[in-house]
């Protein structure tokens, strides 16, 4: 594969990465909630999604915790750590 | 040093007003526990009243609520209070809980080198969500809550006499049962919360001296 094919397909992979954070999030929070993330006030789904899709650094971040949480999802490390305190 | 907090409790927007109020429960189990306490709150949360107390009052731990980077703290409208390579040695030989964005990851590092002092705070942002309509009393925001009352066990565990990393690994646990109630609700905001709990729990970090205790 070439440079420019594979510069391509990291874009897409990017592109597509943001629209899920994207569904996540207007699946996610009412309209009452904000997230508080730095130092940029409480943020509603809309101002959210518009970092995410600007890709700055605030979207970096809220597309970076999604992510964590997919990827412990799936690796079974979040099962594993909320097992741990089963009961407790 | 001396048996004592110092705490900063600025409140110049929305997430340092939620962070400070949600404080006031430390202010309490310190009372209950006859820890001294000194408060640094508001506007006067600047690098001189902070820089200046640090020095007068030789307390064991500081905590820190406000606005962060990977080198420095900040207060009242984002002033920078403590910042590496500048006065990040004020913290040396204490127990510092930072609960701000990052700071763990090069001030932490710094503050505890070469010294017994020990730093707990955030390798990520510190994140967490509330409910707008309860804004103007965040004492009634049961949505933030859960994200304080967990985070406030850092230095609660202390001043019960627990050690540092006793005090970290406990406000954890309840970082995971928090998410294993908020999944079990199943409800639209479930979700948002226990992802960014997980956040919490994920960034929480301890460096130093691990078994430093403030009584």
């Amino acid at each position: 594969m070439t440079d420019s094919n594979n510069s391509k397909e990291r874009n897409n992979v990017k592109k597509e990465i943001k629209e899920l954070v994207i569904t996540r999030i207007e699946a996610q929070m009412s309209p009452n909630l904000r997230l508080s993330i730095g130092n940029q006030g409480s943020l509603n789904a809309n101002e959210m999604i518009e970092h995410v899709k600007k890709g700055d650094e605030i979207g970096k971040q809220i597309i970076e915790s999604h992510l964590r949480f997919i990827r412990a999802q799936a690796s079974g490390h979040l099962l594993t750590a909320l097992t741990s305190v089963f009961g407790e | 040093m001396k048996n004592g907090i110092l705490m900063t409790l600025p409140e110049s927007d929305d997430v340092t007003k939620y962070l400070s109020t949600f404080s006031k429960e430390i202010i309490g189990v310190c009372i209950y526990n006859q820890i001294p306490i000194k408060t640094i709150e508001k506007e006067k949360v600047t690098k001189s009243n902070v820089v200046s107390t640090l020095k007068k009052l030789d307390y064991k731990m500081i905590i820190f609520n406000g606005h962060g980077s990977p080198n420095c703290i900040m207060g009242h409208k984002n002033e920078k209070l403590i910042l590496v390579e500048e006065n990040h040695f004020l913290l040396k030989n204490r127990i510092t809980y930072a609960r701000s964005c990052w700071s763990v990851m090069e001030l932490g590092e710094k503050a505890v080198e070469r010294n017994n002092g020990c730093f707990i705070g955030y390798r990520t942002p510190f994140m967490f969500i509330i409910d707008i309509t309860r804004a103007a009393n965040p004492l009634k925001d049961n949505v933030a809550k859960v994200f304080f009352e967990t985070s406030n066990l850092v230095p609660i565990g202390l001043i019960k006499g627990h050690t540092a990393e006793e005090s970290n690994e406990n406000a954890k646990r309840s970082m995971l049962k928090s998410i294993n109630k908020a999944l079990r609700k199943r409800d639209k905001d479930s979700q948002a919360i226990a992802q960014t709990l997980w956040n919490n729990y994920v960034s929480q970090e301890i460096v130093g001296n691990i078994e430093e205790t403030l009584i």
